[in-house]
Parts: C-alpha cells; sequence; structure tokens
C-alpha cells in the first residue's frame, strides 16, 4: 500500500463518514461561495488608513500628486539616505521618466549587490497597511526582497480595505493565480536575540512608499 | 515504540525540569520574554476593538473554519492535491517522520543538492530531517534567526515561533564568535542590530548558493493547492524564491478551504503570537516559475505527512488538530516560563505540547507532561481556535489511570482512600485527626513551612493551613444552630 493510501485510508477512518462523492461536491460548492469571515469596520477614508498603519509598521511615506512626480520623488529619497543613484527596478515601472530625475535604473530582477529596489504593487490593504506583489515577468519577487532599500509606488487608487478585498480584485483582474503573491508590511525584522526588535533580519531593512495621487 | 517515541526524552521530564528551576542564565533569559510576550498579544486584541472586532467573535470563525476542514478531511485533502498537482507541483505522502527524511534526501539527490536552506519547520524537527539530510552529505542551514542559534548550539529550539527564547545575548555572541571565526566581543543590547547583521550576511550566501528550499507552511489552502508561509524576517520568501527547488513539509491538518478562510485565520495568528495585526511577509505560493517569470524554484514538491494526525481524527482528542501554532498557550503558562521548552523533551512545548507529545509519541512516553500544569486555563483562554487544552490533558491523566500506567504507589494510595471513603464513620475519625494533626504543624501564622510526611510538598512554597474543623464538623454545627 503506498503511504497516499495509507493516510488516506486512516483519514477516512478518523472522519467515519461514507458518501465521499457528495461531501466534496458539497466542499467544491464552498469554495465556490467565498463566504467571509467577520469583516472590519474602518473608519475614516482608505488612504489615511493604510498611511498611518504603513508609519506605524515603521515603513516611510511620501505623497506625491501624479505618477510623473515618482521618479523626482525617489531620487530625492536615495539622495537623503545617502545612497548611490543606482536602483534595480521592476520592469512595470521603467516606463516612467527615470533619465530626468537623476537616478540611474536598471530594470530586471535583482542582484545581490544591488542596494535599491523600486517597485510597483498591484494593490494594498488599508486595514493593515500592507503592500499586495504579484511575481511576473514585469515584477520579478527579489527586486522587493534583496537589496536592503525598498522603495514601492502605490496608486492610492489601488488601496482596498481588507485582504478578503484584494482577493477579490486579483480574482476580478487576473484570470491565474501567479506563482507568488507577496503581501509586504513594512522592512523585515526579528526578535530572535532576546525579544529585541531589529529591522532589517533578511529582507529590506527601510521600506519607502511613494503614495501617488494623495494629498501630500 | 514509534519513530517519534525514539527520539522523545519527555520521561525525563522531572529530571529536567529540576535543572531548568536551578539554571540562573536560563530563568533570566525566560524572566525578560514572558512579561514581553503576553503584554504584546494583550495590546494587539485590545487594538481589534478599533476595527468594531473582537477576539470572541474571531476565534469562533477562526474554530469554525479548522472544524469544518477537519469534519471531512479526506475530501479536503483531494481537493488540495487535486488542484496543487493542476499548478505543477508535485504532492507526495509521509507517514512518519523517517519517511520525509527519505523523500526530501531522493529529491536532493534528484536534483544534484549539496545544500539546503530552510525555513523554520517545526515539523522537520519531528522528522529529524536537518540529521537524514547531514548523514546523506546535504549540508541543511536553518535561517530564521532563533533556529540559527540554536543549530549553531546543537539544540533543539524551545519555543515554537520564538525557537532561541532561552539564550542570553552572551551565549548567542559566543556562538556567532566561534561559527563566524572572530574574538569574543563584550555585547550588550545596544549590540544586537550588529549581531543581527553579521548574520543576515553570513546567511545571505547560503540562500545565494543553496539549490533547495525547505519551508513549513502555515497553512495549505485547498481552493488553488497553495502553501501560505507568514514570516517577518523575509526568510520564507528567500528559501521559496532563490533555490530552484522548494521542498513544503507540512502536516495533513494544516488544509483551510478558501482565500477567505485564510484572511480570517490571519486577524488571529500574528496577533496570538506576537502581538502583530500582520507579519511582515506573507506570502501564497502556488505551483512553479511560471514561463517568463525571473524568479521562483522550476521544482515545487508538498510532503503532506501524518506522524499521527491522522489518529486524532475522530477520537476525544480531535480538537488539538485545529491548532494553528501560534504559540500563545506556552507564551501564557506559568509551567513553561518556569522551565523553558527544552524540560519538555521532543518538539513541541508548554501545553499544546504536553497533548501533542503523548499523542505523537505514545501515552505510555510522556507520563508526566498532562501533569504538567496547574489546570488555570490561561492557555484555553487565549487560544485562537478555542482548543480546550486544560480538558485534553485532564483526558490524557485519565488514559493513563484506565491503561494502568500510574506508578503502584498512586494506585495504592487511592485505593486506600477508596477503602476508607466507603466506612464514613472510620472517615470522620481519621479527617477529624488529620486536621488537628495539620494545625499542630502549622506556624502561628496559619501556614505550614515543613509537611510532615511529604516535604517535598512544601519545599518551595508554604501550604496555608485547614480552617480548624472538618467539613462535616462544621455542617454538624451549622445544622444544630
Amino acid at each position: 500500500m503506498t503511504a497516499r493510501d495509507t493516510i488516506l485510508g486512516r483519514v477516512r477512518q478518523g472522519v467515519g463518514k461514507d458518501d465521499f462523492a457528495q461531501r466534496k461536491a458539497a466542499a467544491q460548492g464552498l469554495l465556490a461561495a467565498r463566504s467571509r469571515g467577520p469583516q472590519p469596520v474602518l473608519s475614516g477614508g482608505l488612504v489615511d488608513r493604510f498611511r498611518v498603519k504603513a508609519e506605524s509598521l515603521s515603513s516611510t511615506v511620501e505623497a506625491v500628486p501624479d505618477l510623473r512626480a515618482a521618479p523626482a520623488a525617489v531620487a530625492r529619497y536615495v539622495a537623503a539616505q545617502h545612497l548611490p543613484p543606482e536602483i534595480v527596478m521592476t520592469p512595470d515601472v521603467a516606463s516612467l521618466e527615470w533619465a530626468a530625475s537623476g537616478v540611474r535604473g536598471v530594470a530586471r530582477a535583482a542582484h545581490d549587490v544591488d542596494r535599491v529596489g523600486v517597485t510597483a504593487c498591484f494593490c494594498a490593504v488599508a486595514e493593515t497597511g500592507t503592500l499586495m506583489l504579484l511575481s511576473g515577468p514585469d515584477s520579478p519577487a527579489t527586486v522587493s526582497l534583496l537589496p536592503e532599500t525598498h522603495i514601492a509606488l502605490v496608486d492610492t487608487a489601488c488601496i482596498v480595505a481588507t485582504m478578503e478585498d484584494a482577493f477579490a480584485l486579483l480574482r476580478a483582474e487576473r484570470g491565474e493565480i501567479p506563482r507568488a503573491i507577496n503581501f509586504i508590511s513594512g522592512p523585515s525584522r526579528t526578535g530572535d536575540i532576546e525579544q529585541t526588535i531589529v529591522l532589517g533580519a533578511h529582507g529590506p531593512c527601510r521600506v519607502h512608499l511613494i503614495l501617488i495621487g494623495a494629498p501630500s | 515504540m514509534t519513530a517519534a517515541a525514539k527520539h522523545s526524552q519527555a520521561m525525563h521530564f522531572q529530571a529536567r525540569a529540576g535543572e531548568k528551576v536551578r539554571n540562573p542564565v536560563l530563568q533570566r533569559a525566560l524572566q525578560k520574554a514572558k512579561p514581553l510576550f503576553v503584554g504584546k498579544r494583550a495590546k494587539g486584541m485590545a487594538a481589534l476593538a478599533d476595527d468594531a472586532l473582537d477576539f470572541e467573535t474571531l476565534r469562533t470563525a477562526c474554530e469554525a473554519i479548522r472544524n469544518r476542514t477537519l469534519a471531512d478531511l479526506d475530501v479536503w485533502l483531494d481537493i488540495f492535491e487535486e488542484r496543487a498537482k493542476a499548478t505543477g507541483a508535485e504532492v507526495l505522502w509521509a507517514r512518519d517522520g523517517e519517511e520525509v527524511g527519505r523523500l526530501v534526501v531522493e529529491i536532493a539527490r534528484r536534483h544534484g543538492v549539496t545544500k539546503a536552506t530552510k525555513s523554520k519547520s517545526m515539523l522537520s524537527e519531528e522528522a529529524h530531517l536537518n540529521e537524514a539530510l547531514a548523514e546523506a552529505g546535504i549540508r541543511p542551514v536553518e535561517t530564521d534567526l532563533g533556529e540559527y542559534i540554536v543549530q549553531l548550539a546543537g539544540e533543539a529550539p524551545s519555543h515554537i515561533i520564538a525557537p532561541a527564547v532561552h539564550k542570553t545575548i552572551e551565549e548567542v555572541e559566543a556562538l556567532f564568535a566561534r561559527e563566524h571565526g572572530r574574538p569574543i566581543e563584550t555585547r550588550t543590547s545596544a549590540d544586537i542590530p550588529d549581531m543581527t547583521r553579521e548574520a543576515r550576511e553570513v546567511l545571505r550566501q547560503h540562500f545565494l548558493t543553496a539549490e533547495m528550499g525547505i519551508s513549513g507552511a502555515n497553512f495549505l489552502i485547498a481552493e488553488t493547492g497553495t502553501a501560505a508561509l507568514v514570516t517577518n524576517e523575509g526568510n520564507g520568501r528567500m528559501v521559496t524564491t532563490l533555490p530552484k527547488v522548494h521542498v513544503v513539509v507540512t502536516g495533513i491538518e494544516k488544509i483551510v478551504p478558501t482565500f477567505e478562510d485564510f484572511a480570517t485565520l490571519m486577524r488571529m495568528l500574528p496577533r496570538s503570537a506576537t502581538g502583530q495585526s500582520i507579519s511582515n511577509y506573507v506570502s501564497l505560493l502556488t505551483g512553479t516559475k511560471r514561463e517568463g517569470d525571473h524568479d521562483g524554484p522550476e521544482k515545487t514538491v508538498f510532503i503532506l505527512v501524518d506522524n499521527g494526525r491522522a489518529g486524532l481524527l475522530g477520537s476525544p482528542y480531535q480538537d488539538m488538530l485545529r491548532c494553528i501554532r501560534c504559540g500563545a498557550c506556552m507564551n501564557h503558562c506559568p509551567v513553561y516560563f518556569s522551565l523553558g521548552g527544552h524540560a519538555y523533551g521532543w518538539v513541541y512545548p508548554g501545553p499544546m505540547g504536553s497533548v501533542l507529545t503523548p499523542l505523537y509519541t505514545g501515552i505510555e512516553n510522556a507520563l508526566d507532561l498532562p501533569h504538567a500544569s496547574t489546570g488555570c486555563n490561561q492557555c484555553g483562554s487565549v487560544c485562537p481556535v478555542r482548543i480546550p487544552l486544560p480538558r485534553l490533558m485532564h483526558r490524557l491523566r485519565e488514559e493513563q489511570v484506565e491503561r494502568g500506567l500510574r506508578p503502584w504507589s498512586e494506585r495504592l494510595a487511592l485505593k486506600a482512600w477508596a477503602w476508607l471513603a466507603g466506612r464514613p464513620a472510620l472517615y470522620r475519625w481519621m479527617t477529624r485527626r488529620a486536621v488537628r494533626y495539620l494545625n499542630w504543624l502549622a506556624d502561628d501564622d496559619g501556614r505550614i513551612r515543613i509537611l510532615g510526611m511529604a516535604p517535598g510538598w512544601t519545599a518551595g512554597r508554604d501550604l496555608p493551613v485547614a480552617s480548624g474543623r472538618t467539613f462535616n464538623e462544621l455542617y454538624k454545627a451549622r445544622k444544630r444552630a
């Protein structure tokens, strides 16, 4: 008997029910229904909530009026942090006017030596101040992971209330679930030495958000 | 003896507990940690009210999600397997820990793997996976900072979410100096960021060069055949993004139906663990690298592990399978914080370990653990999936009695008690004498400092004396009045 048959046999015995086909149909019905659990009631606007939460998770935030202003905002941040003006970016933001901003950008997956990574995000979750990034040809997952500084462009029109809303948006806009959905909430952190919180465990130690289309 | 029991030291609980209580370094580490864990969780739960949510409502929902999958686990496993395979992942099954080791080594050999980076997985501790890999000449590198520290120390984790909670900064410094080849320096808490950076740089090179990444899964989502991974450090993302092979080793009970169910559970898991409203990285991993993708594994394998889990279904202990491994029960346990995790002798410490260890390694191989509880129910009251932990420990104690596993002295004492209790006149006479005797033992302040026949009871604490008369005497006096 294979391990699979043995284990499923034991499970079936423990579950103690027959009518497998009927129960499977019921389970598939449950999947299709996608009912939600208790939902939070967020007071105030989504953009404000997102911003407050993101800052409480040690992200920094700058608001700019529109997407064209993003490269200059990135350049300002990089200069203020005394970082080299060389960035790796996801291809989905490569069409912006980087040259004029003074940063030299290259669109590709990130390497270990890259110091600054710039990405967009699929959407953002106001409840927890979280970014939702999808892996794909236009958005390699390493850009938000390997560089010490991650700068994300967040379109305020793409801020949703909850993770459930983010999933609904994903299903509506993409036919297929990407290999990796990454929810990112601030810089990487650890508390494993004497419960002292340190930012920058393995991922970025700085996360800077550029809010696009928000009053500053 | 089961394979799991071979590695268990749970039968030495009493001896180990004694050592741990007398270890001042450990006690210092534990006393520092406890208020942080408790305070952070309380604050996180209180903040739910800002969004018109509350702990009880959410945990009722979480309990229901977990119960729903367990009630038809055969169906949900079937759906998960079907959908995971459709994404290009391979799904394997392991009856026990040894089988996990064999399967992972086989996969590693097939792909020419010499080094595997690991994201924290308690199941891989159950399976002694690191030993199996090392024996096969494959280097396992733990990458969660706490796991890395205990791996350097040659120890097992002492807490399921804070593996090195028992280590002081001096101990970590000594390990890092040895492993990273530099002299030991005097470190204070101000140096913890530097030490973290040092580990980051060493581990980064391992992330970049390992051919295989091994992770657990906090949940398996049936809807899409997805593994959900929750970390703060980002090591979970590293080991599932950079190596060409990703192996997910996880228990068969980890399934939840939908993304929506996952979102509900995520409102409770990080809050219960660390008080965070969300962990820094939550990754939902489905299948392998797609066409045009720059990164991601070319091969993804799920190993779904039983190792005793299926036996709990339909048993009086089924509720235990709801566990989402948040650690809240141990964080609130007076016994855990007196001893640390190693005293428990197997993979899982604290109240959840006192239930799981006997169930997974044999009740006869962990006799003390169900008794390692004050019955205060702090664990049960903070559990995000409402597992009645004290009741399950109680049930295990009953089973010890039913199976004749209690020591002869205890059985004899209880028999004597039963004999006495069946003779009311003699019982009343004896208890009157006993109460007088205890009164005589007590000091003027009404506390017994040395209990004559059983001095062990008063070695570490005083016993308050009884009222001076037996219940029967008091009852009679009252009736007369």
